[in-house]
């Protein structure tokens, strides 16, 4: 059974994440009185980019040609590592806890940097300099506010940090936590290319950060490069939901019937999490480059101001 | 007359909005527009007497409800709304350029001051499970970011702002502290608070007229 439900989870991920793409900027169409596209449109993007071939610059490497299956694959190892339907650990999940998972997703964007580099275009240069740049910022804060949560739970584990929130909800409230899902939600924004950092929905080609590594592709590798982006934002929504805000509704890892209900309950978590970015595209400006550090360095200082303040709270 | 335990609703909501009161303070630091200094200051100045409400509830005293009244009335309407008709206004002040030093580096340094301050009151020492234990640093904190947005701003209504965010920490650490402080210290207290802004706003007001410009900087001329 645990097996099965290995598979349903990653499953979710992978069919999923368009859909909830596709909901998030067909609602922010609506927020800007325009009908926008469907809600569906992401799965016919895929399914028309699937069919064609890609065409391959003659400069490129091998590099260039299996990046987009690392990074794909990066993708979904997080999905089998984190608390998507389950609370319990299911036969995967040894793999790597919070701090490993980070580590995966700093792989993907490792090897998109090199892909953007291998043709030498000048503008997959100019995304992965950025996109470096701004990894560098991001890790810093993500390793602190793993270090809040770890506070309340002693553990990197998601899994034991669900379960830790899960049977005191009076950790939801402790200053810790509260900072502590502050600084994860910016991250969020920040990693998946929302609005105070990136224009999501259109690609301008002078502000371009996370879509300039992957102007070069094309075709059916530009399907798996979007696919992996689409996964990511699915995936960071989700851990934020299950292990930050709302730590119920998951299924164990014994019974089909828990993992199924679990399904619905994460798309009603995931809408709560997708109107909040939806709020925060249409109402806030893109940032000035140069601003970026201080938005990260804001995040830093939150999660940091959250671990002082566990100080306190372990006592 | 029992001490709020930080585990009852009163101690949870008490240290939520000292978290919230941190964060404007630090808000307040990382920015660089007049207008949001100020909006900062009364959002703080909101959380505060939120948070003198939910100690006057807890000991159902009928002058700790006065004391949120005021609080609310003064620090986060009066003053907010006196400095910007009266000074941002009048002087046309938008953007604050006399800093001394970077953004990002007064952050770090407040963070740092934030540490300092765990560092110095040393919570593990106060009584298990009491309220304050989780308050007063964090109002030590606020008075040290007050003090460190005087020095690192050099025009003198920001310096104002930060003088009223470390009476704004002041003020926490007290009803927190001590809850039964007489009201008439108190209340002398924002007495001082509102003839000090007067007398800011004034003496403000006419310096900028004469010299077109408020700043410390212009003090070191003085230099022998």
């Amino acid at each position: 059974m645990p097996v099965v439900l290995q598979v349903l989870q990653s499953l979710t991920v992978l069919v999923g994440a368009p859909l909830y793409v596709g909901a998030i900027s067909r609602a922010e169409s609506i927020v800007a009185s325009k009908r926008g596209p469907s809600v569906f449109q992401p799965y016919r993007d895929l399914a028309k980019l699937l069919r064609k071939g890609a065409s391959v610059s003659d400069q490129a490497s091998w590099v260039y040609a299996g990046a987009p299956f690392v990074v794909f694959a990066c993708y979904l190892t997080v999905s089998v590592i984190v608390p998507i339907i389950t609370s319990q650990p299911l036969p995967l999940a040894f793999l790597a806890d919070l701090i490993g998972g980070a580590f995966v997703l700093g792989l993907a964007a490792f090897t998109m940097a090199l892909a953007a580099l291998d043709t030498a275009s000048p503008q997959g240069g100019l995304g992965a300099s950025r996109a470096t740049w701004m990894g560098s910022l991001v890790e810093p804060a993500l390793i602190l506010v793993f270090f809040t949560v770890g506070v309340l739970s002693a553990s990197d584990n998601p899994y034991l940090m669900n379960h830790a929130v899960r049977s005191s909800p009076y950790a939801l409230v402790l200053p810790t936590h509260v900072l502590g899902t502050l600084a994860f939600f910016m991250l969020v924004l920040v990693e998946n290319g929302r609005i105070p950092i990136e224009n999501p929905s259109g690609s301008i080609e002078i502000s371009m950060i996370e879509e300039g590594r992957v102007t070069e592709y094309s075709g059916r590798h530009y399907a798996l490069m979007r696919w992996a982006s689409w996964m990511k934002l699915f995936l960071l929504s989700s851990i934020f939901m299950n292990v930050f805000v709302i730590p119920w509704g998951l299924g164990n890892a014994h019974s089909l019937a828990g993992g199924l209900l679990a399904i619905p309950v994460l798309a009603g978590k995931l809408a709560l999490c997708g109107l909040a970015i939806v709020v925060i595209d249409s109402s806030f400006a893109k940032l000035r480059f140069f601003r970026i550090a201080e938005f990260l360095g804001a995040a830093f200082l939150i999660a940091l101001v959250g671990v002082i303040t566990s100080y306190v709270v372990s006592v | 007359m029992q001490s709020l335990s930080s585990s009852s609703i009163d101690g949870t909501l008490l240290t939520l909005s000292s978290v919230g009161i941190l964060l404007a303070a630090f808000a307040c630091l990382g920015s660089k527009l007049f207008n949001r200094y100020v909006a900062y200051y009364g959002f703080q100045s909101v959380l505060l007497s939120f948070a003198a409400a939910v100690v006057a509830y807890h000991y159902d005293s009928a002058e700790l409800w006065a004391l949120a009244v005021i609080t609310l009335a003064l620090k986060g309407i009066a003053i907010p709304v006196a400095t910007q008709r009266l000074l941002l206004h009048r002087l046309d002040l938008k953007r604050d350029v006399a800093l001394s030093t970077g953004l990002s580096t007064s952050l770090i340094v407040g963070a740092l001051l934030t540490a300092f301050a765990y560092l110095v009151i040393e919570p593990a020492d106060l009584p298990h499970g009491v309220v304050a234990a989780s308050v007063v640093p964090l109002s030590t904190a606020v008075v040290l970011l007050g003090g460190l947005a005087m020095v690192v701003r050099r025009h003198t209504v920001a310096q104002l702002i930060g003088w009223l965010i470390t009476e704004n920490g002041v003020f926490l650490g007290a009803i927190t502290l001590v809850a039964t402080f007489p009201f008439i210290v108190e209340a002398g207290i924002f007495l001082d608070l509102v003839a000090a802004t007067l007398i800011m706003v004034v003496f403000v007001s006419g310096i900028t007229r004469r010299l077109a410009e408020a700043t410390s900087s212009e003090l070191r001329g003085l230099q022998g």
